[in-house]
């Protein structure tokens, strides 16, 4: 068998974002591959200096559009502690609302992609109609139906009613049961765990090594979750079951974020049942904050999003770090692809659910 | 949420320079540490202890603070030195790098702060956390700092026939598309496909 090295991207139609991998392979085998970044590199952290404290709410959640929440919330909450803003309790089990529709529709993408890549067609259109019921739910709550715009410092920008309630309650119904004969067919079918079974094996050990976060840690036994571990906006009042599974594998990974947007339907009504009344934001008026430094930390649909924010005497911060879930996922890539054939390139690449956006800023 | 209360002691005894160390739990529960260097040569061994507890590191944040404000002079006396972080010998005057090792302790963060003059360098943590492989390349790429003993110092997001420290300087986006106005962009579209009639 001959040697050859093949480009994977940064261009190609399993990647939904630029991604240029140097793929050296023996006949079907991959022996080895190079991950080359820095595509969609825009230079958002300098540009987050040179917007003032509450433009960088709205500049945040426009660096990337899956898990467009997470970056505002986690800003926000690194500003409050600097300022020591306390959120209203209502704005908390807003937030966590927020945060879990989006969830679900994020996770939801990511199985659809897997079953389009598997060639399992009708699957792909029915997951991604019953992800399009979450797309409305945002329409409907929070005017938009990616970035959603629902966090402002000190609180959240959009409140719902008991009429809102209810039509939530029946969307999230109906996209309870359609997710209960999908997750069945994750498990069960035969097309669908020969391409995913065994394939992309990510061990407990590597997992630990490569400090890999969110589903794909906890796919290979990690018993990890920010909104567990450090719990933050309304967690710590709710009851958050942590999946995990032993093997590592593609279908691994699709398991546990299937059982993630079921957990995080069950969150929203968790949310909904104990929303107590009260205001939305920790003041009307725009909030002072002094020189400080702060850390902030939520788990996005990918995992853990950490945010650093520094602030010094003018109205810009003087930095604003944060290092997406994507960014340590990366690497366990390489482990997951070593002696993987070349047909299983993109499957295992889509099981990380990149986010390239995110990760180049 | 398992910050030992000996941590402030054990990092004390691994970074021999000195230790500022800052600590505050929120309100629920969560602890959030921060260990300054007097040196960054203290920054292995204060890294071996946290991977020695389970410590896993999140990211790495690089920046220049900004200068404390010059004490007033009086006339015929002689400035005072250039202030220094922690007493160590790297001055504080608006040209040095903070770097900041963000590390999670099962939930808990520790960050621990390290020091270098402008062109200086850090030894590298990737041999004893993978993970901070890609961080340190983008530092070395980002910002006028250089690590040490790196195993892979390749660019990571940026072509190398950039010059590096690109957060340094201001390039504007005329020179970054390699034409000086949109009328220059114009001429030399003109000069290389004529006339336009």
């Amino acid at each position: 068998m001959s040697n050859f090295t093949i480009p994977v991207g940064p261009l190609h139609v399993a990647l939904e974002e630029p991604m240029y991998f140097r793929v050296d392979v023996h006949g079907e085998t991959v022996a080895n591959v190079d991950i080359h970044a820095g595509h969609v590199h825009r230079g958002i952290e300098y540009l987050a200096t040179k917007r003032n404290i509450f433009q960088n709410v709205v500049l945040t959640e426009r660096i990337c559009s899956l898990c467009s929440n997470s970056h505002p919330q986690a800003y926000s909450m690194a500003i409050e502690k600097i300022a020591g803003i306390v959120v209203p309790e209502r704005a908390e089990y807003l937030r966590a609302i927020a945060d879990e529709v989006k969830r679900v529709a994020s996770h939801l993408f990511n199985v659809a992609i897997l079953a389009h890549l598997v060639g399992f067609e009708s699957l792909f259109m029915h997951v991604m109609e019953i992800r399009e019921r979450m797309q409305d739910v945002k329409e409907s709550l929070f005017g938009n139906r990616m970035d959603i715009g629902a966090n402002t410092i000190g609180g959240v920008r959009y409140d719902i009613d008991a009429e809102r309630i209810g039509y939530l309650e029946q969307q999230l119904a109906w996209i309870e049961n359609a997710l209960i004969e999908v997750v069945a067919l994750y498990r069960s079918n035969g097309s669908i765990l020969g391409r995913t079974r065994g394939i992309g094996v990510l061990s407990h050990a590597d997992a630990l090594e490569c400090g890999t976060v969110g589903p794909v840690a906890r796919a290979s036994g990690i018993r990890y979750d920010v909104r567990v571990k450090a719990p933050y906006a309304a967690y710590d009042r709710l009851e958050v079951p942590v999946h995990t599974l032993p093997d590592g594998d593609v279908w691994s990974r699709a398991m546990v974020r299937l059982a993630e947007a079921q957990t995080a339907i069950d969150l929203i009504r968790q949310c909904v049942r104990d929303l107590p009344d009260g205001p939305t934001t920790a003041t009307t008026e725009r909030p002072s904050i002094p020189a400080g430094e702060a850390i902030a930390k939520c788990e996005a649909p990918r995992g853990e999003l950490i945010y650093y924010v520094r602030v010094g005497e003018s109205p810009k911060p003087e930095r604003v770090k944060w290092r997406v879930p994507s960014f340590m996922n990366w690497d366990a890539l390489r482990i997951m692809l070593r002696q993987a054939k070349i047909a299983d390139i993109a499957i295992i690449v889509n099981s990380i659910d990149p986010c390239i956006s995110c990760t180049e800023r | 949420m398992i910050m030992p209360a000996s941590l402030e002691m054990r990092l004390a005894e691994a970074a021999a320079s000195g230790i500022r160390y800052t600590s505050e739990t929120d309100a629920k529960g969560i602890a959030c540490a921060w260990c300054t260097l007097a040196r960054a040569e203290d920054l292995l061994p204060a890294a071996a202890l946290l991977k020695a507890m389970d410590a896993r590191l999140s990211t790495i944040t690089v920046f220049q603070p900004k200068a404390p404000p010059a004490a007033a002079v009086a006339e015929g006396e002689e400035a005072p030195p250039a202030p220094t972080f922690l007493g160590g010998d790297v001055a504080n005057d608006g040209s040095s790098y903070e770097i900041d090792y963000h590390f999670d302790l099962d939930g808990d963060t520790v960050t621990l702060v390290a020091h270098v003059p402008a062109g200086g360098a850090v030894d590298s943590l990737t041999p004893l956390f993978r993970g901070a492989d890609w961080p340190e390349r983008e530092m070395m790429e980002i910002y006028a700092v250089g690590v040490k003993d790196h195993p892979d110092p390749r660019r990571l997001f940026l072509d190398p026939g950039i010059e590096g420290a690109v957060l340094e300087r201001l390039i504007p986006l005329s020179t970054l598309i390699n034409s000086a106005t949109t009328k220059g962009l114009w001429e030399k579209i003109m000069a290389q496909t004529g006339s336009p009639t």
